[in-house]
């Protein structure tokens, strides 16, 4: 995979100090290097989130340990006021940032380039075109980090992330390892005052000037089949679509094609080289025209009037892939984009193929929280309230029929957005947000609540793991990325300790979390600030301990004769176990899928959901 | 030469990575280069997920549409969905499981089959749930069941492929007890799909 790849290649570049917030596609380089951990002599961490991470691995760097640190694109939304100041006061070991960017949007609220952060903070960036590629270029990365003594702004995208590909390895991982650093008491470089800053900023344009007049060379530019009176220049993924594009249009001899993995800053002189040989130039990449832009201010500098051409031909929203590109590169010839394949027409179906979106997972938690909340909303009188939300799997709760999820904007964003909604509208307003989110962006917005005396109650799940992302643990969980034993640092008691008067409940035990969440609801009707801490394991984790420890979870089914077909367990619960099958009037459970949470038994007026095969007797362990 | 192109398509949590992750390592085994671009995160949770695994020299991993030369079906509403994949010479293989979505209206498996064979592809089923289910005693490797039908019955992958390879790849993917089982699924899928041919 792509992102094992890169942590092999940082492993093999000598990194002994790596630290991250997991996030798609992301996560897997930091997995990858945490189950090595102990072998390689390094250290690796989860930390709380991508700032507290940035300013973990940044430290090493500073101290002449090479670090790494890894966030999903957005995450560097978070670290980006420590980004800004590591480009001025620079590194003294190897730092690589990792950014795992997702055109296409497959996990992720956004498509936004993280090419720009390059331009942005003056951070050199470089990008792989393949699983492969990405190994030796993140080596490059370190070169390139520790000649200039700078940060370097590593891009992937999911489809370098998330492919597979076979990686020769060219060398062994070293056996020296430099985990012990040094403090050099530099004031004028780490104190960023404004006068310090203003020399800082001399030296970092300096190294930016000297990386677009001297690294024009491989592995960073690449030039296939020069001389051509037509050129693509390509950068990332787009250059693997634009060869194999090529290939199949039988285009192969007639273009110069420039690979550009150091898209910021653009080194210039092989570009102007390729700009005057050429009598037409195409500009292939994904997403934002962060090459063009630089390609038309370099020929517009040097006065060459070559035509170039780039976004009026290739799309700019979304992911490309081969069809596209082929399509980019013919109507850049003028022709009619006639495709070698012929694909099938969609089937025409009635009823249609549903949509399938993510669901909830049977036995998820989230969905018995849900129900509990929504039941005890209306037990307590609670009148239509606001659900803001937040960035995990219980996002799904936007789904009908829960929606109990109005907002989803960044992470930590639904305490935030509750307080000033309930400064400005009269309905009551619950903040819903995962344990893992709670502990990166939540204590803060928490805190101003009371502070400012809004109101909202604050609703935390806690599945005990971050979940979405496969599981990583957290300050919650018990355990440190390197499967330490760790301190849990209790959410209740952050909670109380702040001004919320907190209740904790289990969800798996239905009614009695119903009692105890109406009260809490009722007290926060009376003015009083209110926090839930909804405890019960991710069921993935649940099932996959039960199936460690030879633990058989009980399984239900539904009594035919006792089932009246009120459909309450099918509307209510949208548990993908319990389906109904064609043209029956009455559902059913899949029990291969039934994990034996219950909560469709608890639900069900008819008692009509029993247990179909016992469970061990020892069963509730695996919850725990 | 031009890659060969396969489809795996289902629903999330129906082992498509791991049967993904088997052909890779079989491909290794074989000496063929291949890209196998995965799904991750929130999509990954009981959502429609694909696979595209594309064998042979190159480095583009998405598979274009009309480009599949062979879908590995998991689901039957997932296979009609990505047919768009599909060209009049491509093998579908198709796992006789429909799973509907929560709280939707769905066109039944007979329905589907008549669109599909109207297309003109060629279409192989087997109930591989219930192949699984006899053999393993779970659905857990009805992934394997499919691999090994799909093996069967494709002509492209026995050009690429000795059988070895793909037993040799579960060895390399699972640990314990379930390389044994998985081997076994992967057989019974095999006869399956030799019966058909």
């Amino acid at each position: 995979m792509g992102n094992e790849a890169i942590a092999r290649g940082a492993l093999e570049a000598g990194i002994c100090f790596a630290a991250a917030y997991p996030g798609t596609p992301s996560t897997e380089i930091m997995e990858a290097l945490a189950s090595v951990a102990k072998e390689a002599g390094i250290y690796v961490e989860w930390s709380t989130n991508e700032k507290v991470a940035f300013e973990a691995a940044y430290a090493a760097a500073m101290s002449y340990v090479k670090s790494l640190t890894t966030m999903k694109h957005v995450g560097v939304n978070v670290a980006a006021d420590i980004l800004m100041s590591s480009a001025y006061a620079g590194v003294n070991a190897g730092f690589v940032i990792v950014s795992a960017d997702d055109p296409g949007q497959h996990s992720s609220q956004n498509e936004q380039d993280n090419r720009w952060y390059g331009m942005h903070a003056h951070i050199p960036v470089v990008e792989p075109s393949s699983p492969r590629d990405a190994y030796k270029l993140t080596k490059a990365a370190y070169v390139l980090s520790e000649k200039y003594k700078h940060p370097v702004l590593f891009r992937s995208t999911t489809r370098i992330s998330h492919t597979r590909q076979p990686v020769t390895f060219e060398q062994d991982i070293p056996g020296e390892k430099k985990r012990k650093g040094r403090f050099d008491r530099d004031i004028e470089r780490w104190v960023l005052v404004p006068a310090h800053g203003r020399k800082q900023k001399r030296r970092m344009m300096e190294v930016w000037r000297k990386i677009a007049e001297e690294e024009g060379v491989e592995p960073f530019i690449k030039i296939i089949n020069p001389g051509m009176k037509k050129a693509i220049i390509a950068g990332g993924i787009a250059y693997s679509h634009v060869i194999e594009a090529l290939e199949l249009l039988g285009k192969k001899d007639e273009y110069t094609v420039v690979k550009v993995s150091l898209p910021v800053p653009l080194p210039y002189k092989p570009i102007l080289r390729a700009l005057k040989e050429a009598q037409e130039v195409l500009v292939v990449e994904e997403l934002d025209p962060v090459l063009e832009m630089q390609i038309k201010k370099i020929a517009y500098d040097n006065g060459v009037s070559t035509k170039i051409r780039g976004k009026d031909v290739v799309p700019i929203n979304g992911e490309l892939d081969l069809d596209s590109v082929a399509r980019s590169i013919l109507s850049f010839e003028g022709r009619e984009p006639i495709m070698p394949w012929k694909p099938l027409e969609p089937l025409k179906l009635e009823p249609p193929i549903p949509a399938r979106p993510p669901v909830m997972c049977a036995g998820c938690p989230h969905r018995n929280t849900y129900y509990i909340v929504k039941t005890a909303a209306n037990k307590a009188g609670l009148k239509d309230p606001i659900f803001t939300g937040d960035i995990g799997c219980y996002t799904l709760g936007y789904e009908p029929p829960f929606h109990t999820q109005m907002t989803s904007l960044e992470m930590g964003g639904s305490i935030g957005v509750a307080h000033g909604l309930s400064k400005v509208v009269d309905e009551p307003v619950i903040a819903v947000i995962g344990d893992s989110t709670f502990y990166h962006a939540g204590l803060p917005p928490s805190i101003n609540i009371v502070y400012n005396k809004g109101h909202a109650v604050i609703l935390v799940l806690d599945n005990q793991y971050t979940a979405m992302t496969g599981h990583q643990p957290h300050p919650g969980t018990g355990l440190t990325a390197m499967g330490e034993p760790a301190v849990r640092v209790p959410i209740e008691k952050l909670l109380e300790t702040i001004g919320y008067k907190t209740y904790v409940i289990n969800p798996m035990n239905v009614k009695e979390s119903i009692n105890i969440v109406a009260e809490a609801l009722k007290k926060y009707k009376e003015g009083e600030q209110v926090a839930i801490v909804s405890r019960m394991k991710c069921a993935l984790q649940a099932v996959r301990k039960a199936r460690k420890e030879g633990i058989r979870l009980p399984v239900y089914h539904i009594v035919e004769d006792k089932c009246t077909g009120c459909m309450v367990c099918v509307k209510l619960l949208a548990c993908p176990a319990i389906v109904v099958p064609k043209g029956a009037k009455k559902p059913k459970i899949l029990t291969e899928l039934c994990v034996g949470c219950g909560l469709c038994a608890q639900v069900c007026p008819f008692n009509a959901i029993e247990i179909f095969k016992e469970g061990s007797p020892d069963w509730l362990e695996a919850w725990k | 030469m031009a890659r060969y192109n396969i489809l795996v398509t289902g629903v999330g949590g129906q082992g498509l990575l791991t049967l993904g992750r088997v052909v890779g390592n079989a491909a290794i085994l074989a000496g063929i280069d291949a890209t196998i671009a995965e799904t991750h995160g929130l999509s990954q949770r009981g959502g429609s997920l694909i696979v595209q695994i594309r064998l042979g020299d190159g480095e583009s991993p998405l598979i274009p549409r009309g480009a599949a030369d062979l879908i590995i079906g998991m689901e039957v509403l997932e296979t009609a969905r990505r047919i768009i994949y599909a060209n009049p010479n491509t093998r579908v293989t198709m796992n006789k499981f429909l799973w509907p979505p929560p709280l939707a209206d769905y066109p039944d498996l007979e329905q589907v089959v008549g669109k599909m064979k109207e297309t003109g592809v060629k279409l192989y089923m087997i109930d591989a749930n219930r192949i699984s289910e006899d053999v393993v005693g779970s659905v857990i490797s009805a992934n394997m069941v499919m691999l090994g039908f799909a093996y069967a019955v494709d002509k492209g992958l026995k050009k690429l492929f000795d059988k070895k390879h793909f037993l040799q790849a579960i060895e390399r993917v699972f640990r314990g007890k379930a390389v044994e089982l998985n081997k076994k699924a992967f057989e019974a899928g095999y006869e399956e799909g030799l019966k058909q041919t």
